[in-house]
C-alpha cells in the first residue's frame, strides 16, 4: 500500500475524540470513501503493524479532515501532537448521490463522520436533505457540544439507551416514505434498523466499518455478508464498499 | 517469460536482480505470497515481482469464514480467511486477469489427496501456468481434519500424487514451521521441485473483556521473521531443492537476510499491506550495488558462527 507523508494542520481533541486535518493535494475524497492512516513512527517500527481506516469526514480547499474515537494504542498515537502522518489515497466506493427528492442522513456516535462531506455534496447537487444524529447518553459532553456546533441544522436525538440502540433516532424521523433515499452511518444495530425499516419503502445506503489489513482487496479480511445471485457470499468492505445498498446485506 | 518491463527494472537499478527458480528465470527474487495480492492491486506492483502468484484456489468455490477474519497483534496480524475463492473452473476462466507479463505460479489446496491430484492434472495442461505451489496448511478431511503438513507421511502422500499428476511442471510445497525439516525432506523425496517456508504460524487471539476466543488463525508479519529465517536456514541445509523464503519480510534488508539464510527467492505477504514492495526492491538493489553483488550471489552465502 502506497502511503504519502502529509502535513498535519490541526489536531482538535474533544472528549475521547480527535479531529485531525491535513493538507492533501491528491485526488479529492468522495463522500463515504476512506483513507488508511498511520504515524511515521509506526511506519518505521511497524508497530502497531496495520494502518487504520478512517472515513473522510470533510474536504475543503486541499484540506482533508478525519474524525475518530481514541480506542486503543493505534488511535492514541495518531492523536499525539507533533506526530508525522502517512495516509493513502482515498479508497473504496462511496455513497451514490440519487437526485429524486429530499433525502435523510442518519448517523450515530463517531460514525457520523462521513455524513459531513456527504451533506456538502448534497448541497452542491441541490438535493434537499435532513440530518438526524443520535447522541448516546454515554457520549462525553465535549463531543456532544462539538456535534451540535458542527451539524447546526441536524436534528439531535439524545438517548438514554445503550450506544447504538436504534429506535430513538429512527422514531424521530417518522414516516420514511417522504424521503427519496436514506444515507446511514452508525453503529451496527442502527444500520440494521435502518435496513429493516427501509426495506420496501425507500432505498438506503449504509456505511460499514470493518477491520482492514491491506485495504486494496488482496487479503479478504474485511468480509461483509451479502446476497449475490440468490446465495450468501462475502464481499470486501475495502473495494466493494465501504458503502453498501441496504438490500444486498445478508444480516 | 521475462518481459521488457521487468528487464527495465534491472536497468533502472543498475544491478542484476535476476534469479532462477527450477529453470524459470525471474526478473527479481520477489514473489507475492499467496493471498496477499489481488487482481484489484496488480497495477501497483509491475516491475517489482519476478512472478505472479494469486490467492490459493480450491476445487470448488469457498465462501470463506464469517468475520472477524483478522486481528492485529504485536508486530503482526492473525488471519483466518478460510480460503475464500471462486473455485478452479472460474479461476482458470479468468486466468488472463493475472497476466502481467510475468511467469504465473498457482497456489492450490483441497480436502483430500485425490482432489489435490485432480487439480494438478487440470493445471498440468495449462500453458499459462509456470509452476504449482501446494498449500498444505489446510485440513485433510479424510484424516480427521489434521493439516496435510502435520507430518511427513501425509506430506509424502499428497506430494507424490501431485507430482504424478502435474507431469513436467515445477511443483512447490508450502509448509508451516512445525516439523518442517522432516516435512521438507519428505516433500523432496516425493518429487517436490522446491519448498516454500513458512506458512503462517497457528495462533490464537483472546478477548479478555468478553472472555472468549476472538480469532483462531495464522500469525504473519514481522513477529514471525526470526522463526521463518531459522526454518529457511535449517531446511536449505537439509534438502537439495531450492527454498523459497517467506515470513515477515518488510524491507530490502529482510530479503537479503532470507537469501543469505538459504532462500533462492523470497515471498512478500503481510509486509506489502504496510509498505510498498517497490521500496523493498529498491532497498534490496541498493544493498547489491553497495556490495558489488548480484541477487543470485546471496543464496546461502552465509558465514557460520
Amino acid at each position: 500500500m502506497k502511503l504519502h507523508a502529509v502535513e498535519v494542520l490541526e489536531r482538535e481533541r474533544f472528549g475521547d475524540h480527535t479531529l485531525l486535518r491535513y493538507r492533501w493535494t491528491g485526488s479529492p475524497p468522495e463522500p463515504g470513501q476512506f483513507m488508511m492512516v498511520r504515524t511515521a513512527d509506526s511506519l518505521q517500527a511497524l508497530d502497531p503493524f496495520l494502518s487504520r481506516p478512517f472515513f473522510a469526514h470533510d474536504y475543503d480547499d486541499e484540506v482533508v479532515s478525519l474524525l475518530f474515537e481514541i480506542r486503543s494504542r493505534g488511535t492514541a498515537l495518531l492523536s499525539e501532537e507533533d506526530t508525522n502522518l502517512f495516509v493513502s489515497e482515498p479508497l473504496g466506493r462511496g455513497y451514490t448521490l440519487i437526485n429524486g427528492g429530499p433525502v435523510a442522513l442518519v448517523g450515530g456516535g463517531v460514525w457520523v463522520s462521513p455524513l459531513k462531506l456527504l451533506a456538502k455534496h448534497l448541497v452542491r447537487s441541490g438535493i434537499a436533505h435532513d440530518v438526524y444524529l443520535e447522541i448516546p447518553s454515554t457520549a462525553p459532553e465535549a463531543y456532544a457540544a462539538w456535534i451540535s456546533e458542527n451539524y447546526p441544522d441536524a436534528i439531535l436525538v439524545r438517548t438514554d439507551a445503550a450506544p447504538g440502540a436504534p429506535q430513538a433516532v429512527l422514531d424521530s424521523i417518522g414516516n420514511l416514505s417522504r424521503y427519496a433515499s436514506l444515507y446511514a452511518s452508525g453503529p451496527v444495530p442502527m444500520l440494521n434498523a435502518v435496513k429493516r425499516l427501509s426495506e420496501g419503502t425507500v432505498p438506503a445506503q449504509l456505511a460499514l466499518r470493518e477491520r482492514m489489513a491491506c485495504a486494496d482487496g488482496s487479503c479478504y479480511g474485511c468480509a461483509v455478508p451479502l446476497w449475490r445471485d440468490g446465495a450468501r457470499a462475502y464481499a470486501r468492505a475495502c473495494v466493494d464498499g465501504p458503502i453498501f445498498p441496504a438490500e444486498v446485506l445478508a444480516w | 517469460m521475462v518481459t521488457g518491463r521487468a528487464l527495465s527494472a534491472r536497468e533502472d537499478t543498475g544491478v542484476d536482480l535476476t534469479v532462477e527458480l527450477c529453470g524459470i528465470p525471474l526478473a527479481t527474487p520477489l514473489i507475492p505470497a499467496a493471498g496477499t495480492l489481488s487482481k484489484e492491486a496488480l497495477g501497483e506492483v509491475k516491475g517489482v515481482y519476478g512472478t505472479m502468484l494469486p490467492k490459493t484456489v480450491t476445487p470448488r468455490s469457498r465462501a470463506g469464514n464469517p468475520p472477524p477474519r483478522i486481528a492485529e497483534v504485536s508486530s503482526g496480524m492473525v488471519n483466518s480467511i478460510g480460503l475464500q475463492n471462486p473455485g478452479l473452473d472460474r479461476f482458470l476462466k479468468d486466468l488472463d486477469d493475472y497476466d502481467v507479463g510475468l511467469p504465473l505460479f498457482v497456489s492450490v489446496a483441497a480436502d483430500t489427496v485425490g482432489e489435490f491430484a485432480a487439480m494438478c492434472e487440470r493445471i498440468a495442461g495449462e500453458e499459462r501456468v509456470s509452476a504449482v505451489e501446494l498449500n498444505l496448511s489446510c485440513p485433510n478431511v479424510k484424516h480427521g481434519g489434521l493439516q496435510f503438513c502435520a507430518g511427513p507421511g501425509t506430506v509424502r502422500e499428497v506430494v507424490a500424487a501431485c507430482r504424478g499428476a502435474l507431469s513436467e511442471k515445477p511443483l512447490f510445497v508450502k509448509l508451516t514451521n512445525e516439523g518442517v525439516v522432516s516435512n521438507a525432506m519428505a516433500a523432496e523425496a516425493a518429487g517436490a521441485d522446491a519448498v516454500t517456508v513458512i506458512n503462517t504460524i497457528p495462533a490464537l487471539v483472546v478477548d479478555s473483556r468478553e472472555r472468549k476466543v476472538f480469532l483462531r488463525g495464522g500469525l504473519s508479519g514481522p513477529a514471525i521473521k526470526p522463526v521463518a529465517l531459522r526454518v529457511v536456514y535449517e531446511v536449505s541445509r537439509a534438502v537439495e531443492v531450492p527454498v523459497i523464503g517467506v515470513g515477515g519480510v518488510t524491507s530490502g534488508a529482510d530479503v537479503v537476510e532470507f537469501m543469505l539464510a538459504g532462500a533462492a527467492a523470497v515471498q512478500v505477504g503481510a509486509g506489502s499491506f504496510v509498505r510498498e514492495p517497490r521500496e523493498m526492491l529498491e532497498e534490496f538493489a541498493a544493498y547489491l550495488r553497495q556490495n558489488g553483488l548480484r541477487a543470485r550471489d546471496l543464496n546461502g552465502a552465509l558465514t557460520e558462527l
